[in-house]
């Protein structure tokens, strides 16, 4: 009988339970990283670096080097691996808080550095680990510990649109938004995280794909209510698409 | 072949630390430390190695972590307010184990300060601008040869204990321009196999991975405790300093940096004079050479402590001291003279052999 193990080699590890909520978007996305790397056979040669949150947690569930960045500069520590390991892969993991709000200042520099590294912001619209505070990605009228009567953009400003700033940069090589809520969004994704490490592995340059993600325990939802408010209500604000391919000029996979 | 170059002493910071192998120099432009990186943008190349300008402090200092996760020595260069911004990551560093060589050209503070020289941030590099138990191990040269020849030393401290050694020098002293004699240059890294603990990819060894806050509570336990064995050991092995005419003092100047350099000056002035004054010049401040002041003789009645501050490494001269003798202190900062001249430590000194 085949395994999970036959089928996602070493890369995922199966040996202990995470400690993502029941729900959490980040189990999957999680999973189509080390997909990613199985299949492209490039688990010896990656680095990851993970920040601080949730997202942070995603790396004991790989059998990659991995370090814990500190709060939103995993891009700048990922430049500095790349510069000393230029034939290896690095990719960040980020929640949308450590990459969009402490970590805006590099994650913008990174992009517009063009240095081939990749990066994954997992999306969910809240500061998960810290217990469902607003994040810069709230949408507008979502209910939070901090935004108890829900986001009012004109107190609270607009939901930052991380992808959208990055668009006009020249040294984005892949800059794609998608998301997990049903199975034919993740198999986009799939594809768009499995194009960003393409771009790494090609040095085109950088590459970034956001992950609208559910987070049910911060939204105070069911696991189905909260992929249907992610599909209906969180999309209404982020919407999936490909921004930037600049495999289409070479071989996309 | 030694080379003699007529270089301003942050220029001899970064010829040195080319000569003796690094080849990674990670910088944003902070006067006065701005040198630094202007010459390795220019020579790394020349080497095979490269200047990456970031865009903030913030970047430059976990892109330096990031460097040395691979196991290899990377240095960066500052100034004051932007050492303030590199605090997080420093202390990151410290907890990681990750090696790197750094440079405080110090500014006056405190707050943003002035871009005027001084040694202000005492406290900060030796007692750590971030949280937690952590010590960084920390150099002041007095001059361009002295960075030279601290270099290599630096380095093998910074490989062997795995942890950030900071260089810190006064703004003035970085901006002087004087003669350093360089030895050959040899590549001191290559001494040093990391491969025990690189983060290399799993190609030739089991996953390796850093955690920085979601260690358990034994795992916690257990690096602090790492950390603990590992300062005591650098504290009992690791203390610098220079003294003249200790044995026979009456009183004790003790500076470190460019006061400490103009204490030889004011050693044999005195001496000249039969007035029986000596000196102890500290070349680590972290850890602070505590063995100097062990076995001071009961000939001195006092010590004068110089610093171009308002009196920050006083603290260590007294806990040091442990009340044995009267500890005092002049020191000077801000202005267009950010120090304490050569007359202002003579008058001091003389008021102290004359009991007052």
């Amino acid at each position: 009988m085949q395994t999970l193990a036959d089928y996602y080699g070493e890369t995922l590890k199966f040996d202990k339970l995470t400690s993502y909520c029941p729900g959490c978007g980040h189990g999957i996305v999680t999973r189509l990283v080390a997909e990613t790397i199985e299949s492209m056979g490039i688990r010896e040669k990656t680095m990851s670096v993970v920040g601080i949150g949730c997202g942070g947690f995603s790396h004991h569930y790989l059998e990659v080097d991995a370090i814990e960045a500190i709060h939103g500069r995993a891009p700048a520590t990922a430049i500095g691996y790349k510069v000393a390991m230029p034939d290896h892969v690095v990719f960040t993991y980020q929640g949308d808080g450590d990459t969009s709000a402490i970590g805006l200042h590099e994650i913008m520099h990174a992009a517009n550095r063009g240095m081939p590294i990749t990066c994954i912001m997992v999306n969910n619209s809240v500061f998960g680990m810290t217990g469902g505070q607003m994040s810069p990605t709230t949408i507008p009228g979502q209910v939070t510990t901090t935004s108890t009567k829900g986001r009012d953009v004109h107190i609270h400003g607009y939901p930052l649109l991380v992808p959208e700033m990055m668009r006009a940069m020249k040294g984005v090589a892949y800059l794609a938004r998608e998301t997990v809520v049903d199975v034919k969004s993740i198999n986009r994704a799939a594809k768009s995280i499995r194009n960003a490490f393409e771009c790494q592995v090609k040095g085109l340059g950088f590459a970034f794909v956001e992950v609208i993600s559910p987070c049910p325990t911060g939204l105070h939802l069911s696991v189905p209510d909260a992929y249907a408010y992610a599909a209906k209500e969180t999309l209404s604000y982020f919407k999936p698409q490909i921004f930037k391919n600049e495999l289409e000029k070479s071989d996309e996979v | 072949m030694k080379e003699t170059l007529f270089l301003k002493n942050t220029e001899a910071f970064a010829e040195s630390m080319i000569r003796c192998g690094i080849r990674c120099h990670f910088a944003y432009p902070i006067t006065p430390a701005t040198d630094v990186m202007k010459y390795t943008s220019r020579m790394l190349p020349e080497v095979g190695g490269r200047m990456v300008q970031m865009e903030s402090e913030l970047a430059v200092s976990n892109a330096l972590a990031g460097y040395a996760c691979a196991g290899k020595l990377g240095a960066t260069s500052s100034s004051g307010p932007g050492m303030t911004l590199m605090q997080e990551a420093i202390g990151f560093m410290a907890a990681g184990e990750l090696p790197c060589i750094m440079l405080d050209a110090m500014r006056v503070g405190p707050g943003d300060g002035d871009i005027i020289g001084a040694q202000s941030t005492y406290y900060q590099a030796t007692r750590g601008g971030g949280h937690g138990d952590y010590r960084v191990i920390v150099l002041a040269p007095s001059c361009g040869q002295e960075i030279a020849e601290l270099m290599p030393h630096g380095i093998k401290l910074a490989l062997t204990y795995l942890t950030p050694v900071l260089f810190v020098v006064d703004g003035v002293t970085c901006q002087m321009t004087e003669t350093t004699t360089f030895d050959e240059p040899y590549d001191y890294t290559a001494d040093f196999d990391t491969s025990s603990w690189a983060y290399t990819g799993t190609a030739d060894h089991p996953k390796r991975f850093l955690l920085t806050g979601s260690y358990t509570h034994e795992q916690g336990y257990e690096m602090n405790e790492r950390m603990r064995r590992k300062y005591v050991e650098i504290s009992e092995n690791e203390q610098m300093w220079e003294q003249e005419k200790v044995d026979d003092a009456e009183v004790l100047v003790v500076a470190f940096g460019i006061h400490g350099r103009m204490c030889k000056d004011l050693v044999e002035s005195f001496r000249a004079q039969g007035k029986r004054v000596g000196s102890i010049r500290p070349i680590t401040l972290w850890p602070f050479p505590n063995k100097a002041f062990e076995s001071i003789p009961a000939s001195v009645k006092s010590i004068l402590v110089v610093e171009m501050n308002h009196g920050q490494m006083v603290d260590d001269v007294r806990l040091a001291v442990n009340g044995r003798v009267p500890v005092h202190f002049l020191g000077k900062t801000g202005g267009d003279i950010p120090m304490c001249t050569l007359a202002d430590m003579t008058r001091e000194a003389s008021r102290l052999l004359e009991g007052e």
